[in-house]
């Protein structure tokens, strides 16, 4: 075998474990997201502590991830978010107080005051890489995805 | 309690009082689908018209085994409320695909039967810039040519192209085989939100069909309450739309 003829064979078998590592990392994202759909579906929508966890969706646009969070009611200017490693915490406050008895029998005394959750991201999230927007008691987060080597 | 019950196939239909409707008779159908839209603005036109509850919709088969407990009333997961001449078919569940052409029977059976003359159903339209817009668009599809004069009068459009996903395709469909007057009125909204603003504006135009005012306001002024409270009853039907494949509404047609 020559060695352009090598080169060019080693440049194949360089693509197709591009290929692979890339369909693994899909694969990944995939079950990662099935998994958080059934944390999510699971986990009760508000908690005996006095918060709420607000809705919200993710959407994968190739280059970032573009998150929705609905707080309604939320105090914007109590709206606190972190991000840690590859989870994003969220923090606000409410404009008033909901006890959960003036939505149902059930609940107690329990009074919310704030909303509290935290989102995973497939990825590390480098703060410098996230945008922020704020409309009607909504958040729009763009995260941009890492180079990957 | 219970005046009648009718089973058909899977679905136990029950009415807990005789009641007749005048003529004409509207009927329209709220699911919980697209943001919700079609489920908040019955909830609102039940309350500001104060309809009564006449009856319900169960299966042991096809609905979660859920009885809705309401003013310390047990009642059946799909509920039928009624004014003289309205009835509102009004569920915060969804049953399975595989549940809605049966279900569509029995409810064009039983408009059928109450001398209903237009079926109304009430939805939101996806819309990916839902976050950017002020402005929602409001789509009509109807197999009564009559009632479109009504709904541009509204600044309603046709919705010409495109794909529709989940119980009111069926209805439809079904609809159409009956051929039972049917609308189907859709206003731009989130998909995975309530999006009480968009019910507003949809309610603004079945109203008009049905001939009645109804005051919106509320929807608007107490939107953000509404989102707060409808929390549960979106994520609870979003594992649905996601099996149903509700975004293929996103996809642009190749029919022409």
């Amino acid at each position: 075998m020559s060695t352009d003829e090598f080169e060019r064979f080693w440049r194949r078998i360089k693509e197709i474990e591009r290929r692979i590592l890339e369909s693994f990392r899909e694969e990944e994202e995939r079950i990662l997201k099935e998994l958080e759909e059934i944390r999510k579906a699971l986990m009760p929508s508000w908690s005996y502590e006095g918060y709420l966890r607000p809705l919200y969706t993710m959407r994968d646009l190739g280059s970032e991830y573009v998150l929705y969070i609905d707080l309604p009611n939320a105090d914007q200017g109590s709206i606190d978010i972190k991000f840690k490693g590859n989870t994003i915490l969220i923090r606000a406050k409410l404009r008033t107080k909901h006890k959960f008895s003036e939505w149902s029998g059930q609940g107690g005394e329990t009074v919310f005051t704030e909303y509290r959750d935290v989102i995973t991201l497939p990825f590390n999230i480098d703060p410098n890489c996230v945008s922020l927007r704020q409309r009607k008691g909504m958040i729009e987060l763009r995260i941009r995805k890492p180079k990957r080597a | 309690m219970m005046f009648r019950e009718v089973d058909f196939g899977e679905f136990r239909l029950t009415e807990y009082k005789y009641f007749r409707m005048k003529e004409p008779a509207y009927a329209l159908l709220a699911m919980p689908d697209t943001g919700l839209v079609g489920v908040i603005g019955a909830n609102h036109l039940i309350k500001v018209l104060n309809l009564e509850e006449v009856g319900g919709v169960d299966s042991y088969v096809y609905l979660p085994p859920i009885a809705v407990i309401s003013k310390k009333e047990i009642r059946l997961p799909i509920r039928i409320f009624a004014s003289d001449n309205l009835l509102v078919v009004y569920s915060e569940f969804m049953p399975p695909p595989q549940a809605f052409p049966t279900l569509s029977k029995v409810l064009l059976d039983y408009f059928e039967r109450k001398g209903v003359s237009h079926v109304l159903m009430a939805s939101g339209l996806a819309v990916q810039n839902r976050f950017e817009l002020d402005q929602l668009k409001t789509y009509y599809i109807t197999t009564k040519p009559e009632v479109e004069e009504v709904l541009k009068g509204v600044g309603a459009q046709p919705f010409e192209n495109g794909f529709l996903v989940g119980p009111y395709a069926l209805m439809l469909k079904e609809a159409l085989r009956a051929e039972m007057p049917v609308t189907l009125v859709m206003t731009e909204s989130f998909l995975e939100f309530p999006d009480p603003e968009a019910s507003a504006k949809n309610l603004e135009a079945l109203s008009k069909v049905i001939g009645i005012t109804v005051d919106v306001k509320e929807l608007i002024e107490r939107a953000e309450a509404i989102r707060m409270r409808a929390r549960d009853a979106m994520k609870a039907v979003m594992p649905s739309l996601t099996r149903m494949r509700k975004e293929y509404e996103y996809s642009m047609p190749l029919n022409i």
